[in-house]
């Protein structure tokens, strides 16, 4: 801000025009601080693997499980970063994969198939998804609310078809998916799943119209509304898409495990949003990162998986999932108040 | 391996409790468990009916398979007696909710109470309650905090999962030097799952020539069980047994399993699935036995309530009153001895 | 005045916040015992000083003196502790707890450090609500559970819990009635005969008079008057001192002759509870026409309600002789009307945005296909906007928060230029926009009208209205009072419409 007042503003920056740097050093200036970072988290991981397990972990087929385990709730990251990128939050995510595999595993479903039971899965996963999107956008409901009520009650009914019960599968179409012998030049089907989903995701949120709406709904409801976008089909289409995810996820679960259980998904909810918040999405809405989000996920897994190697147990994995979260959502806010 | 004597000992209430019945016979592999005829001069409870019983019976959800089997368990059993009355409460897992349906079936002057409680610890004033309201309490499998809170517990032996766990491994490769083992187990932070642990732990250490090399956790879900089974094989390029605590888990175990084309090692489950039954008669994979968690402790209670209620004893044992603990024993099932326990598998 | 130096003397105050200069160099001085108002239209800069004296903000550059003594309020606390304290227009009371713990929070009265004496506590608040003149409100009460004027007392009550030398009021007659306003002012002249000093802050001037005793005028961050005698000074000197301008404008030319087109915007009847009555009003393209009032004549309400953004309880705005669906944005969009909010941060910008898709936003369609955006076109049209409108920087990849106030109202201007519409809604298109940077603006709004949009223009600076608008609507209460075409209007009448609703012509 100049000191002057008058003459008029516009009239001196004609005398000396200020040229920021050009456009695409700034956005690239900024993706390469947030990427480098999570890259560079990850290959300290990589390096803590590879010197611990030298044997186990470079290898391609732990490079394979990783991807394979990172797949299901990547998947899921990807709908729920669009829903924080919103402004919203979707608790549910978790609740709907388990009864996406439930319900698309019971008997009568496996009856009709490969083709029976995805797409169960992907209906039963939209569906939760439209009921938490009109609850929200047209019910005006609080998103922490109405997909807490969607949790709480879709895990209820996974645990009313199944008893309780495991449902095995028995169609082989779907196991085939995770076994070796279907691995595309040594790429396992539900990567290439979960590649697709990640792409597209990035695509839609950055080259379409739909996600610059998603943008404007998460950083200023009122200033989307006021420039004549509809904030409620946005919201109620974001839903959609999360739901979307979820049934996607739930048919690569069910793949994986051979199996549907009411217990699936559990805690989903939580490192999907862990994920989506050390990728660079701002909880708050506005600023989401599809890359990041799937870095985020990569990251946990692969924390996991050097954990798993190396024998550490369950509350040593835990307790350092928490520091990584504080310590990238620390970064982030050094590297954020730098621009 | 007094310890292992003495756990006959109790085994064999639980035995001669459920011996009758379903099997027709006795339930465990002890060979010696047929004394049935030795004291009945004193009133034990048989198939014959008697006094009318009310029996109230409280239960969790059933949210995992063996849950849902020792609801219908007892549900079986109750039924099989023409004077026993069962009231069952709707399952449930919060605790508010199971104290206010027990609380009812108190308020209905039930004879005896059969309470698989949600926490045992939070419903130990209800247990309590009960008891001072004239009406016995069976305590099923997890334990309240105070004796008084029950006249007998029924549960199982989750140490006697990990020591006949590591018996049977033990024993399997007992020939082979610098054995490995590995441990898939259950949610970590449950006392049961560190009880299984020990045992495992304990048993092997009669097996010098075996070396347990890794332990991960799972969560008791069929999603878990792959997902750490998947991370244990690839950190395992070479092992000779795995002990799963879980049959539930060990779906997914045997998904990763064969996801991964192992078939180099002998594995033990722990529950008594029947999914884990039926592989194992099949004897076409690596699962070559389970240990049981049984979810016929159920109808034991039934019968146990049932004698109370008609002040009775049991027989096959020269008491007169029931016992006021009965630990049910984690058998090994294995290819010789599955069919028996086949109608108690569970989904 | 006193030989003794004032209580409070405050020099060269300025605070920036990013794009706009919200104070610029403001001095004020107040006295012990003195009830010294502060007057100013909305974004005049009050709000920011009284958060710098109540140390809530911290100024960039200039002195505050307390006593003859230079001070630093670096918290509000520092501020108490002096002595000072505020009574915000929104109370910052806890509505979960009593009156009596409101009145004490922070500094309960406590028995060995920390046990809460909850007895002496409401004893106190009882002594002091009684003082206020309200004995009957319950210190053990609710907050939440009280009426608007008896949170205002239970604030009062909390700033006289302290040691207070200075006691800031932020608008406190706005919630009252009449007879709750006389027993405020009660207290005013209570609490000034013990030599406490109030600084007022109030858009109604017979309030001014009746309890002032000096004047300050803020205006665009800046002192334009300050101590001026609040009984004798003129109502007029003193509206013209808030509405008028300290710089003079040069506004660019009217066209020669009004235009003859049809109108494209009506405005038939409409009305909204509460807020406005029925209005009617034609703009023309290439037309400007203005809306003139003070704070609370219903502007704003009025352009909210032809887009749509409130639903209008009577009446209907047609656009191109079509009806619009009434309460809905999207169809006053999609029939070409463009709204430039008031609060520009908070209404239509997309801060964390670049300037682009600010500009973007709501044309997306014109250059993307099958909802896939194609970002060079997108690009290119926002840089052809925003050059068209001469904004600054010429770069359109920036982000828009960096820019300067008048810069990012040129980025909302231009997203409706992208989206092509036909009428624009002005709603105070140089609030917060530097006084420097206006002369540029009025141009840019004209090159539009000439281009042959349809402008409605709302604002609270008269001259601006005059300025800049042909035709010229005064607003008093919810009501249009007179309607004459601008060059037939000068400042005093319109202050005299504006502030006395005298009948048209």
């Amino acid at each position: 801000m100049t000191q002057h007042v008058s003459p008029p503003r516009g009239g001196t920056d004609k005398a000396a025009p200020v040229e920021g740097p050009p456009a695409w050093r700034v956005r690239l200036g900024r993706a390469d601080v947030r990427t480098l970072t999570l890259l560079g988290v990850l290959a300290v991981l990589v390096l803590i693997g590879g010197i611990t397990q030298p044997d186990s972990f470079l290898d391609t087929r732990n490079l394979q499980l990783v991807l394979t385990q990172a797949s299901v709730i990547g998947v899921v990251t990807v709908g729920m970063t669009f829903v924080i990128v919103s402004g919203g939050i979707d608790l549910s995510v978790g609740a709907i994969v388990a009864l996406s595999s439930v319900w698309a595993t019971t008997v009568a479903t496996q009856e009709y198939g490969f083709f029976g039971i995805l797409f169960t899965a992907v209906v039963v996963g939209v569906g939760c998804g439209l009921v938490n999107g009109v609850l929200i956008a047209f019910g005006q409901m609080v998103p922490f609310i109405a997909t807490l009520a969607m949790l709480a009650s879709a895990r209820g009914l996974a645990l009313q078809i199944t008893d309780g019960r495991t449902q095995v599968v028995t169609v082989p179409g779907v196991l085939d998916l995770a076994e070796r012998d279907s691995y595309v030049l040594g790429i396992p089907p539900l990567v290439m799943v979960f590649a697709a989903v990640t792409v597209i995701g990035w695509l839609v949120l950055n080259r379409t119209t739909f996600g610059r709406r998603t943008v404007a709904v998460g950083g200023n409801a009122e200033a989307a509304r006021l420039a004549g976008i509809d904030v409620r089909r946005q919201r109620l289409y974001l839903y959609l898409l999360s739901g979307l995810c979820c049934g996607i996820a739930a048919f690569l679960l069910i793949a994986l495990a051979g199996s549907g259980q009411n217990t699936n998904g559990n805690l989903y909810e939580l490192d999907a949003i862990a994920a989506a918040i050390i990728g660079g999405t701002l909880l708050t809405g506005g600023r989401g990162h599809i890359l990041g989000s799937v870095l985020g996920v990569l990251i946990f897994t692969t924390i996991t998986n050097i954990f798993a190697l190396n024998n550490l147990q369950t509350d040593v994995q835990q307790i350092a999932k928490g520091a990584i979260i504080v310590a990238a959502v620390l970064v982030q806010r050094r590297t954020a108040s730098t621009h | 391996m007094t310890k292992l004597t003495s756990r006959r000992g109790l085994l064999f209430g639980a035995a001669a409790v459920s011996a009758g019945a379903v099997l027709t016979g006795c339930t465990s592999n002890d060979p010696d468990g047929g004394d049935d005829k030795a004291a009945d001069t004193q009133p034990a409870a048989d198939d014959k009916p008697g006094k009318p019983v009310t029996i109230g019976y409280a239960g969790p959800q059933a949210d995992h398979g063996w849950l849902n089997a020792v609801n219908e368990q007892a549900k079986k059993r109750a039924e099989k007696y023409s004077e026993v009355t069962l009231e069952v409460t709707e399952g449930s897992n919060d605790t508010a909710q199971q104290i206010g349906q027990i609380e009812t079936l108190i308020n209905k002057k039930v004879d005896v109470l059969v309470i698989l409680p949600a926490d045992g610890k939070a419903l130990t004033q209800v247990g309590l309650k009960a008891m001072r309201a004239g009406i016995p309490v069976i305590n099923l499998d997890r334990i309240f905090n105070s004796p008084q809170a029950y006249r007998c517990w029924v549960g199982g032996d989750n140490y006697g999962m990990g020591l006949n766990a590591a018996h049977y491994i033990g024993e399997k490769l007992k020939d082979k030097s610098d054995a490995k083992v590995i441990e898939l187990a259950g949610i970590d932070n449950l006392e049961l799952t560190q009880q299984r642990t020990q045992g495992f732990d304990d048993g092997l250490k009669n097996y010098p020539n075996i070396k347990k090399v890794a332990r991960q956790a799972a969560e008791f879900t069929v999603e878990s069980g792959q997902a750490k089974m998947a991370q244990l094989l690839q950190a395992q390029s070479d092992f000779d047994a795995l002990w799963n605590h879980d049959d539930d888990q060990g779906v997914g175990a045997l998904r990763a399993i064969e996801q991964a084309g192992r078939d180099d090692f002998l594995m033990v489950g722990g529950a008594g699935a029947l999914s884990a039954f039926q592989a194992i008669k099949a004897d076409s994979g690596v699962l070559k036995a389970t240990v049981l968690y049984p979810p016929t402790m159920a109808a034991s209670a039934i019968d146990l309530a049932r004698a109370l209620g008609q002040g009775k004893g049991v027989s096959g044992l020269a008491e007169f009153e029931i016992p006021s603990t009965v630990t049910c024993y984690s058998a090994v099932v294995d290819k010789d001895n599955v069919d028996q326990y086949m109608s108690t598998g569970f989904k | 005045m006193a030989p003794e130096p004032p209580l409070l003397s405050m020099s060269g105050i300025t605070k920036s916040f990013p794009g706009v200069r919200a104070l610029d160099g403001v001095d004020l001085d107040v006295q012990a015992g003195e009830v010294h108002c502060l007057l100013g239209q909305n974004g005049a800069g009050k709000s920011t000083l009284i958060k710098v004296l109540a140390g809530a903000h911290q100024p960039d550059t200039g002195t505050i003196r307390w006593r003859g003594e230079d001070v630093t309020l670096r918290s509000p606390i520092a501020a108490m502790r002096l002595g000072i304290a505020t009574i915000y227009q929104e109370l910052d009371l806890v509505e979960h707890l009593s009156v009596a713990e409101n009145v004490h929070l922070g500094h309960e009265p406590t028995a060995a450090g920390f046990v809460v004496r909850g007895r002496a506590a409401k004893a106190s608040t009882a002594e002091l609500l009684k003082r206020l003149g309200h004995p009957e409100v319950d210190p053990g009460r609710l907050v939440g559970d009280l009426s608007a004027a008896q949170q205002q007392i239970v604030s009062m009550a909390r700033a006289l819990s302290h040691d207070v030398r200075l006691i800031v009021m932020d608008e406190p007659s706005a919630a009252l009635d009449p007879d709750e306003v006389d027993n405020l002012f009660r207290i005013v002249a209570d609490l000034t005969a013990d030599g406490v000093a109030v600084v007022y802050i109030s858009h109604r001037l017979e309030e001014i008079r009746r309890i002032g005793d000096r004047v300050t005028v803020l205006k665009d961050g800046r002192a334009v008057a300050g101590g001026l005698p609040a009984e004798s000074t003129p109502t007029r000197e003193v509206v013209a001192l808030m509405t008028g301008r300290n710089v003079e404008y040069v506004f660019p030319e009217r066209p020669a002759e009004p235009p003859a087109a049809e109108p494209v915007l009506k405005v038939e009847g409409l009305s909204r509870q509460g807020e406005f009555a029925p209005l009617d009003l034609e703009v023309r393209p290439g037309e400007i026409v203005g809306l003139a009032g003070l704070v609370g004549s219903g502007r704003s309400e009025i352009l909210e309600t032809v887009y749509g953004a409130r639903k209008a309880t009577t009446g209907r705005v047609l656009v191109g002789g079509q009806p619009l669906r009434p309460g809905s944005v999207r169809a006053a969009v999609r029939a070409g009307l463009g709204l430039a909010p008031e609060e520009r941060k908070a209404q239509a910008l997309l801060m964390l945005e670049s300037v682009t898709r600010n500009v973007s936003v709501s044309a997306m369609s014109r250059f993307s296909r099958g909802g896939w955006i194609d970002r060079g076109a997108e690009l290119g049209a926002a840089r052809e906007a925003t050059r068209e409108l001469s904004l600054r920087p010429d770069n359109p990849a920036v982000p828009v928060r960096t820019l300067s106030g008048g810069n990012q109202q040129k980025a909302v201007l231009a997203r409706w230029l992208l989206r092509g519409c036909r009428v624009l809604l002005l709603d105070e298109p140089t609030r917060g926009v530097d006084v420097g940077a206006r002369a540029e603006l009025y141009a840019v709004i004209r090159r539009l009208a000439d281009e042959g949009l349809a402008v409605l223009l709302v604002s609270s600076e008269v001259p601006e209205v005059l300025g800049l608008a042909d035709r010229v609507l005064v607003l008093r209460e919810g009501r249009v009072v007179h309607e004459a075409p601008a060059r037939e209007l000068d400042e005093p009448r319109v202050l005299d419409l504006v502030m006395e609703g005298s009948p048209a012509s």
